[in-house]
């Protein structure tokens, strides 16, 4: 006999089944701003089983995000972590898109752009902001990556400020298995628990926190990178060795160094200029040795030199080290 | 009296409507990738229609409110009503050492269930979903859980243990526990009764070869040893899990390639078995094509996953003093003729002696393939895991005073 097909609702025991739930669950989640981190939470969310757009400016954004993401599954498969089958079913139900419009839909939109300056990146944040309001339903959670800029003055000028928090993957998001969800003045209750849930969905244990510049991650390691380069400029002892210290000596598993090419310098910069602005502590003035690498666009591993030289496939070049008891 | 099986994993439920006294399945059908976009459920009635309802399908409690709207309507059902149900029975993957058999599902047994869940991460909380869903859509109809690992909760402690240290096993309750229970009980049930013969006169191989796979020594009716350990992982090779491995393999190989206990799960797991060798597939069908093209990596597959079979059967008819029956089961013990012809090849000496004929033409049914002067018999028996779960569920009910 034939098969036939019909929609499910109407085999529904009460009226409203199966709809009371649907808030509750997140089937599609929206990313703006694919790089790096973006490609990351878009792999582990779409990972869960849940649909993953992101927004970005150009089609040829898109693209090297598209191809990031697969490359990145490439390198789990050759390291044992998925299997092709499991590949194929993340990439289908990842999708970017150039406009707007294309985040409707989705019960939590996480903005995580990358910007220049302070200037830029509060004013950009907001103006996306209302961007995602004005096409998403009015509980979609809206939430930043960003740390060191406050949710409360991001989400100021939005009609629902009430859905927005700080919700910080620590990068790799993908393997770190802890987030900061942070809430603003306005966040409501709702909102939190949602947030929460979706990050427990992650899979990720919740560290919730007042929101703060630096919440806790960024307030700890950037001034700890800043302590590092101020020891290397004194002369005490070499990068190789300062790196050395830390992760033999407290088991971190990347040095000082390792963890500002891996963040991006530029990005370090910014986040202790933030801190400085809001704490005005002269421990979160950016160390030259810092601004200097900036200045010349020796970021990191992205751009193939920071502290140390990296090959195409962002792998550390290692030299030589000379025994230090010849 | 109708009986209805559940068997709800992470984001499917499976699912059949047996009617006791006639001996028939009513409807079966699955509802698939709940909480997903193009979720979705598809209903089978036994006189051959066939539907499949599209849409929101948000989670288990739902996916199950439609498969019970589906069952009780005009158009596709096979019940007037919701009270037309006696029973519901779940399949629950693992039931540790709490539970040595069948269940009628109480809050006290579904905390137990809790507790127990730790051991079996992937599956049993969405057993527990079911069963949570059920409590609240038929709240005043019994339900009946059933173990894959009840079965083996007779083998004896020095066949259960690990040799690590005794209080890891205090602490986590880690020894082996054994899978795939209910079909080893009833095939080797099913042997008895086809041979006409006594099951507690008996010393039964089951080698239920599926996706998973696992060998069971049955002796006088309890399962005494059986192949699948703490987790699916131990024993034969399967599809895509290595089975048996010296664990400084693994070790090794986290220590080499760098990777964590997640990555080396997948590896253990997803990437080994037949696959793994072969690169091909992990499918027997598609392995067996390869190396009949001559594909040498395959033909090993093929000869690994037959002799750890023969290598278990040795040791088993060892541990329970000899055998008298072997039975194959699952879809490559019960279609695939090459593997079972392997396997039972040079076994003369311990009685079993295969009739080539038979085995070929033994495909999917229940038959004899030892030959007539063979002392142990051999046989073929497609399992049938639901009718047990809902023959347990019917007998507990019955018990009750609500059968």
């Amino acid at each position: 006999m034939k098969e036939t097909v019909e929609r499910i609702e109407k085999y529904a025991l009460k009226k409203e089944a199966g709809k009371s739930y649907t808030s509750e669950t997140f089937s599609k989640v929206g990313i703006v701003g694919c790089g790096n981190l973006g490609q990351e939470v878009a792999r582990m969310v779409s990972n869960t089983g849940v649909d993953v757009v992101f927004l970005e400016v150009s089609k040829g954004k898109i693209d090297d995000a598209l191809s990031g993401i697969s490359k990145d599954l490439d390198n789990m498969i050759e390291r044992w972590g998925m299997t092709e089958s499991d590949k194929r079913a993340i990439l289908s139900r990842i999708d970017g898109t150039l406009e707007y419009s294309g985040l409707k839909g989705c019960e939590i939109v996480i903005e995580a752009v990358k910007s220049k300056t302070r200037e830029d990146s509060v004013g950009l944040r907001k103006k996306i902001f209302k961007e995602i309001e004005r096409v998403v339903d009015k509980r979609t959670i809206i939430a930043t990556n960003s740390t060191t800029l406050v949710i409360t003055e991001l989400s100021s000028e939005l009609d629902h400020p009430e859905r927005c928090v700080s919700l910080h993957f620590i990068s790799p998001a993908a393997d770190v298995p802890v987030v900061e969800v942070a809430r603003s003045l306005h966040t409501s209750d709702e909102a939190y628990k949602r947030v929460c849930k979706f990050a427990r969905l992650l899979g990720k244990r919740i560290i919730p926190v007042i929101e703060s510049p630096g919440i806790i991650s960024t307030r700890l390691i950037a001034p700890m990178i800043n302590e590092a380069c101020e020891i290397l400029m004194e002369g005490v002892a070499d990068m190789e060795d300062i790196d050395a210290t830390m992760k033999i000596g407290f088991g971190f598993p990347y040095g000082p160094f390792e963890m500002a090419d891996k963040i991006g310098i530029d990005v370090v910069v910014r986040w202790l200029d933030n801190l400085y602005k809001e704490f005005g502590d002269i421990k979160y003035k950016a160390s030259p040795m810092l601004k200097k690498r900036v200045r010349a666009s020796h970021l990191g591993r992205d751009t193939g030199v920071g502290f140390y030289r990296y090959d195409l496939n962002g792998k550390r070049i290692l030299q030589e080290k000379r025994d230090p008891c010849l | 009296m109708k009986i209805l099986i559940i068997n709800s994993g992470s984001s499917s439920i499976k699912y059949q409507l047996f009617d006791m006294e006639e001996h028939a399945v009513l409807a079966k059908g699955s509802v698939e990738k709940i909480g997903m976009l193009g979720s979705f459920l598809k209903n089978h009635r036994n006189d051959g229609d066939v539907v499949k309802l599209e849409g929101e399908i948000v989670d288990h409690q739902a996916g199950i409110e439609y498969m019970l709207g589906v069952l009780t309507s005009q158009d596709h059902g096979s019940l007037k009503s919701l009270e037309d149900i006696n029973a519901v029975g779940h399949r629950v993957v693992h039931g540790g050492e709490k539970f040595k058999e069948s269940v009628l599902i109480s809050d006290k047994v579904i905390s137990k269930m809790e507790e127990v869940a730790e051991l079996a991460p992937l599956h049993n909380p969405p057993n527990l979903k079911g069963i949570y869903a059920v409590s609240e859509l038929l709240p005043d109809v019994p339900q009946v859980g059933v173990f894959d690992t009840s079965f083996h909760q007779t083998m004896p402690d020095y066949a259960y243990m690990y040799a690590i240290p005794y209080s890891l096993y205090k602490k986590y309750g880690l020894r082996r526990y054994g899978f795939h229970g209910t079909s080893h009980r009833f095939v080797s049930n099913r042997a008895c009764s086809l041979l006409n013969t006594e099951l507690k006169k008996q010393k039964i191989i089951t080698c239920h070869l599926g996706n998973g796979a696992s060998i069971t020594a049955i002796k006088h009716g309890k399962s005494v040893d059986t192949s699948m350990g703490l987790t699916p992982v131990e024993g034969m090779i399967m599809g895509t899990r290595s089975g048996d491995l010296d664990l400084g393999v693994l070790t090794f190989i986290m220590n080499k390639e760098e990777i964590g206990v997640q990555s080396a799960n997948t590896l253990i797991n997803k990437h080994s078995g037949l696959l793994g060798v072969s690169g091909i597939s992990s499918d027997m069908r598609e392995v067996e094509k390869a190396a009949e093209e001559g594909n040498k990596r395959a033909l090993l597959a093929i000869k690994m996953y037959s002799y750890r079979i023969k290598k278990y059967i040795g040791a088993y008819c060892a541990a329970m003093g000899g055998m008298n029956i072997v039975v194959f089961t699952g879809g490559i013990g019960e279609n695939d003729t090459l593997t079972r012809e392997k396997t039972c090849s040079n076994m003369e000496f311990l009685g079993i002696k295969i009739d080539r004929e038979k085995n070929k033409n033994t495909k999917g049914k229940e038959d004899i393939i030892s030959a007539k002067n063979s002392k142990v018999t051999v046989m073929v028996i497609p399992t049938n895991e639901e009718l047990v779960i809902a023959q347990d569920t019917l007998e507990i009910i019955s018990k009750i005073g609500k059968g």
